[in-house]
């Protein structure tokens, strides 16, 4: 047999093998869209979305362990999560299905520490309520689907209000430290490039809240995230900061739950960095949930947000 | 009969390694050019013309003193006409949004920065094949990783004798391992 003529076929099926297995994309389901007729509010936790499946697993317990509460006081007929990116439930496929299940009011509580592009362009622009035109190029080319909901949507502010992340760094302080009068205290977070200030502003004054309930009195701080291009070079820096000046320092993760390529890899990374580590660092790679003052803001947050819709719609 | 069977073997393998590489060869340039361009994003935006101009108002501002009035002032400065809408990200800065652009104003001190938005020709594009941006085309990829390795595998075994693999493809061969298990040596060191 000639083999020209042999394999110019299977190769020939390869070929189109090739492109119809890529063209063979999921067929979006239709949906059905029923028109909200009476008050229904529903609330939406919205966090950053990770690879990480503990960190998602942490995110959907924060949900199990507020569902009750919320739902108990009567005015709130449903609880969902939902990520930004990297991972379903997006915000899109949740919006819709509170669309679906004729929800009038969706109160998104954004898990976010302070204002960020995310909380400030992309969230907004995800669900309709602007159109900042990085984000929309951004969503775009990741592949994050857009989607303006039929029920009237109403964003709570972010974690930073309040004295929760205060406390909850307070607490993870104390469990390490041993000595504070020889200790100093380094603040590592995801950070923001433009809204580098008010990141600093957040975590200056929960460093300055650590040093009025302790008398730890130096701190530092240093970023993991985009602004950091996710290295550790910035955790290493905060730590050697404190280091020239106190015997120990105590590096606490002010991230919203635990993520390895985080806590471990570039935290973690700089911290190895650190000559004798071992005996001059004092880290847990934990993070800001499981919290119950932060499950407690979250029900205040969202009664107080249907508290104000029911009395909107009743006026 | 043996040696009739490696013959028709290495005919097969050729032809593959042959018709393989005609077909990728437009994704695998494709994905070389994106894969060095996504390598530096730290140092440029790969996907996207961000052109920058910093601006002074000559004033301060208080957040109260910003109408729709003083930000048609803002965006006539940055050039613009009209704008879609504004906000506050925090108390000292004022974001205006349009079609394709941003300012950003820092009330504090009368400055601000206007960016102005557009997609890098030819990056952008292979850069969404890269980045899976399209939800089915990570099948695709895989489909192409496959035949990467079939047409990695059949190119050692092109040639025969002192040029095949047997000879010196065999040495170069382990000589190209060297630098992946040095930078994986040197990052567990």
């Amino acid at each position: 047999m000639n083999h020209k003529t042999f394999f110019k076929k299977p190769l020939v099926i390869l070929f189109c093998m090739f492109w119809m297995g890529a063209c063979g994309g999921p067929q979006n389901e239709p949906t059905v869209q029923q028109s909200p007729i009476h008050e229904k509010i529903g609330v939406l936790l919205l966090s950053h979305g990770s690879h990480s499946e503990t960190w998602r697993k942490t995110l959907f317990e924060l949900e199990s362990n507020v569902k009750d509460r919320i739902l108990e006081k009567g005015n709130i007929a449903g609880t969902k999560t939902a990520f930004m990116e990297y991972h379903e439930p997006s915000i899109a496929t949740r919006l819709k299905e509170f669309d679906e299940e004729g929800y009038s009011d969706v109160i998104i509580v954004p898990i976010l520490l302070t204002v960020s592009s995310h909380s400030f362009d992309d969230i907004p622009t995800i669900i309709g309520l602007k159109e900042n035109p990085e984000s929309v190029e951004m969503l775009r080319l990741e592949n994050i689907e857009r989607y303006t909901p039929k029920a009237n949507v109403h964003i709570t502010p972010l974690l930073d209000f309040g004295k929760t992340l205060g406390n909850n760094v307070l607490r993870r302080t104390k469990a390490l430290s041993k000595n504070p009068e020889e200790e100093g205290l380094v603040l590592i977070g995801y950070g923001s490039e433009p809204y580098e200030k008010e990141w600093s502003d957040l975590f200056r004054k929960t460093a300055e809240h650590i040093t009025r309930e302790t008398g730890i009195s130096e701190h530092s701080i240093g970023w993991c995230g985009h602004i950091v291009r996710y290295a550790p070079d910035s955790t290493t820096t905060a730590i050697n900061r404190i280091l020239e000046k106190k015997k120990t320092a105590i590096v606490i993760p002010s991230l919203v739950a635990f993520d390895e390529n985080f806590q471990i890899r570039i935290i973690g990374g700089g911290i190895e960095k650190i000559k004798e580590h071992n005996e001059r660092v004092l880290y847990k790679p934990d993070a800001i949930l499981p919290d119950p003052d932060v499950e407690q803001w979250v029900v205040d947050i969202s009664n107080k947000y249907s508290d104000k819709i029911s009395n909107r719609q009743n006026n | 009969m043996f040696k009739k069977n490696r013959e028709s073997f290495r005919k097969i393998n050729n032809i593959l390694h042959r018709d393989l590489g005609y077909f990728f060869a437009g994704l695998i340039i494709a994905y070389c050019l994106s894969g060095i361009a996504l390598n530096h994003i730290d140092e440029w935006n790969p996907d996207f013309i961000v052109n920058k101009t910093s601006l002074d108002f000559g004033q301060s501002y208080e957040m109260g003193d910003i109408s729709d009035r003083v930000i048609a002032e803002f965006s006539s400065r940055a050039g613009e006409n009209s704008f879609r809408l504004y906000d506050f990200p925090s108390e000292r800065q004022v974001k205006v949004y349009y079609k394709d652009a941003t300012l950003l104003v820092n009330l504090q001190d009368g400055t601000g920065e206007y960016e102005k938005i557009s997609r890098r020709p030819l990056f952008y594009q292979i850069n969404v094949l890269h980045r899976n941006s399209i939800e089915w085309w990570k099948w695709a990829s895989d489909i192409f990783a496959g035949m990467l390795i079939v047409i990695a595998v059949t190119g050692m075994f092109m040639l025969r004798g002192n040029n095949g693999f047997s000879g010196r493809g065999k040495w170069l061969a382990a000589t190209g391992l060297v630098p992946p298990l040095a930078a994986i040596i040197i990052q567990n060191l």
